[in-house]
């Protein structure tokens, strides 16, 4: 069994691809959704770009020009700096786990079980729930107090939120516990679009469970990685309210992200100019990294 | 290959359906988010509208008085909406930074926070109250709290001080006479307590302003008693935190985390825990400020049982300070076209009456006092200290909003060990220089 058979189903598929954006509507039908996108959305961030070359306070008329003076104090700002280290180890974690959580799940309730359509509603279920629910939610759930919540569930006397070694790790639990059901959806469109008749010629073949996992379903279902990766990376990258209303940083600055710096900068510290240029590496940053991983992803992905 | 084609085609309609739901969801969230301004002004003809956002510890004594001033003045509607320290912080100023300030807000005293008297006042955003009869009799030593170059632009109803509210009962449990005077008692006490099973002392360091309140009550012990004029020096530049009384208040608290002192996991545990902690017998006290003393005898199953005493910061009984700061206040916007009727109400909360009715709801000492001000039992051990033995809460002379936070951090990192009293002090001097 080898990836030879979906290579020689991919030109039909390709064609009737062609075919369905010959006739997709002309781009004028978008025009609506984008005038309204470049006023909300465009705009808005563009014109904000200026302050980050200020020193504006955030409120009132005083500002000056101070060219690219908040750029370099980012350099020498150790807690922005070790921001970014949080920011990605997070990142690498929540990619990792939620979307390895997300593909059992998966394949779990793909399978012929009596009770999936349920499973898949109840494993969906925290995504529609505002994060910041969820965080308060999980304060409870990480009770530092033996007796309670998870420690008392799993016999464990764990800081969870109070630990600074353990923070992090915990904001990620958190964020997978909610997320891994919207990878989960996607993985699943993605194994729906897997025909049948390849893994019955698959087991024909003889392949085992494994490998028709391995060299079936596998490569098809690299668009939904992709899709995955992707919006995990960038909601990684983000990662904001969780941490906002679970640990607002702390403890210390132990699972202080970018976003939460660039938020404290802003409306704590009242330094709205050199916010803004923390957010502006930030987007650059997820922007930068968004493009390099679809590119490659894009590259294995066959059809079926 | 036609059902591979039907399925394409029936996935994009679910995808349009969900789309839509999205968008509708959408819509119905951001109705549901916007601040209801509408809902509370039916009825009165021509009414002005005056909007006001405030801390949640202003709640029961603004809804009081707004009811009362509305019944006296028709014409105008107060609609009042709060939101907890942090929130609040960054929501006015955002709506402050686009210009939309609501016509009365919270303003917190002093300096040294993002939405202080000072920070505000210097951008131009507070109306001048100076005019005002009550503001002549503000206290000279509050006067910095106030005023900005002379000219005042927050009201406050009085003062509220930092100290141990302690559960009676498990006092007189774990046989404690009377409350400590003196630090080497206040460890006395402490270890009694532990003896008969409770946590002497609780605390919610994962709220992070509670994680200051430790270090708030032995300053004024460890540093302003020695030297009055402190914060005037630090400003100078001729002292700093490192080189100061500010380390043994860090060494006399993380002396009582290594006694055992605290509950387990303070960083893990909140500002709620640690109140119910107190109030249900789990714990002797909680070092906290006595505007919360409400939300611990909400808790308690009689209120009664919960009372106050300064945290005695020295060995010297005659040495020992107490904190005490005005308590938050509001201001009025001074670009919003209702500017004149929010003075006017200040001005209202101004009159002794109301001062003695906010001062009430929430335990503070009343900024000015007549024969019908009451002062909370709770806080009497307090008023020896009130005249000459007091300083406002240190951040309100601090000159930046940074140095507050980093305070809070350091605090964390120290509990958690990860950290040395040399780091955090140089920490909160660096933020200081900023």
């Amino acid at each position: 069994m080898t990836p030879v058979t979906a290579g020689r189903a991919r030109p039909a598929h390709a064609g009737r691809r062609r075919r369905f954006s010959a006739a997709a509507p002309p781009w004028f039908f978008a025009a609506p959704a984008l005038v309204v996108y470049a006023l909300v959305v465009l705009y808005p961030a563009v014109s904000g770009v200026v302050y980050a070359f200020t020193d504006w306070s955030g409120i009132g008329q005083d500002m000056s020009f101070v060219g690219l003076a908040n750029f370099r104090t980012l350099l020498g700002d150790e807690q922005a700096m070790g921001s970014i280290g949080n920011t990605l180890l997070l990142t690498v974690a929540i990619v990792a786990v939620q979307n390895g959580v997300g593909l059992l799940l998966a394949l779990g309730v793909h399978a012929r079980l009596k009770s999936r359509a349920l499973l898949r509603v109840i494993f969906f279920s925290p995504v529609v729930v505002s994060p910041v629910m969820v965080a308060f939610l999980w304060k409870y759930i990480y009770n530092p107090d033996p007796s309670a919540g998870l420690n008392g569930l799993l016999g464990l006397h764990v800081d969870w939120l109070g630990d600074p070694s353990v923070a992090l790790w915990s904001i990620a639990g958190m964020v997978v516990w909610q997320y891994a059901g919207y990878s989960m959806v996607i993985f699943l469109a993605g194994l729906e679009g897997v025909p049948r008749e390849l893994h019955e010629a698959a087991m024909i073949d003889g392949a085992g469970t494994f490998q028709r996992f391995r060299y079936v379903t596998w490569p098809l279902l690299a668009p939904a990685v992709t899709i995955n990766l992707m919006l995990s990376t960038i909601g990684g990258l983000k990662l904001f309210d969780q941490v906002f209303a679970a640990t607002n940083g702390g403890p210390g600055y132990a699972t202080e992200t970018l976003s939460t710096v660039l938020y404290k900068q802003a409306f704590v510290f009242g330094k709205f100019g050199y916010s803004t240029a923390v957010a502006l590496v930030l987007a650059l940053f997820v922007a930068a990294v968004s493009l390099v991983q679809v590119y490659y992803l894009r590259r294995r992905e066959v059809t079926a | 290959m036609t059902d591979l084609l039907r399925d394409a085609r029936l996935s994009r309609g679910q995808f349009l359906r969900m789309m839509g739901g999205l968008a509708a969801a959408a819509a119905a969230t951001a109705c549901s988010t916007r601040p209801e301004t509408t809902a509370t002004t039916g009825g009165g003809q021509a009414a002005t509208e005056l909007k006001f956002i405030g801390v949640a510890d202003q709640k029961t004594p603004m809804d009081q008085l707004a009811a009362a001033y509305q019944t006296s003045k028709p014409s105008v509607r107060i609609t009042a909406s709060y939101a907890p320290t942090d929130q609040v912080q960054t929501s006015l100023r955002t709506q402050l930074g686009a210009g939309n300030a609501p016509d009365l807000h919270v303003v917190y005293p002093g300096n040294g926070s993002a939405m202080s008297m000072t920070q505000i006042a210097k951008a131009g955003l507070l109306a001048d109250l100076s005019a005002q009869a009550w503001t002549q009799t503000i206290p000279a030593g509050f006067k910095p709290a106030f005023q900005l170059d002379g000219k005042t632009y927050i009201f406050s109803a009085g003062s509220s001080v930092i100290g141990a509210v302690y559960n009676k009962k498990v006092f007189e449990k774990a046989g404690i006479e009377a409350p400590p005077t003196t630090w080497s008692e206040f460890l006395a006490v402490c270890d009694k307590l532990k003896k008969a099973g409770v946590a002497p002392i609780a605390l919610g360091a994962q709220t992070p302003w509670v994680t200051q309140l430790i270090t708030y009550a032995l300053v004024p012990s460890t540093v302003y008693a020695k030297d009055p004029a402190f914060d005037d020096k630090q400003l100078a530049g001729q002292a700093s935190f490192a080189d100061s009384g500010w380390r043994d208040a860090m060494e006399m608290y993380l002396e009582l985390q290594k006694r055992g002192f605290f509950n387990d996991n303070p960083n893990g545990t909140t500002f709620e825990q640690q109140t119910s902690m107190v109030a249900t017998g789990k714990a002797g006290m909680a070092i906290q400020v006595s505007a919360v003393l409400p939300d611990f005898r909400k808790a308690a199953s009689s209120p009664d049982d919960l009372s106050m005493f300064p945290v005695p910061g020295a060995d010297d009984a005659n040495s020992v300070w107490i904190p005490a700061g005005v308590v938050v206040g509001l201001g009025a916007s001074a670009k919003g076209k209702n500017a004149e009727e929010a003075k006017a109400f200040i001005d209202y909360l101004g009159k002794q009456e109301s001062i003695n009715a906010w001062a009430k709801a929430i335990a503070a000492i009343p900024l000015t006092q007549d024969a019908s001000s009451t002062i909370d039992p709770a806080v009497e051990s307090f008023l020896p200290f009130t005249k000459d033995r007091a300083v406002p809460f240190m951040d309100q002379r601090w000159p930046n909003a940074e140095v507050q936070p980093v305070h809070f951090a350091v605090i964390q990192e120290l509990l958690a060990g990860k950290s040395t009293i040399d780091e955090a002090l140089k920490k909160m001097d660096e933020a200081y220089k900023k």
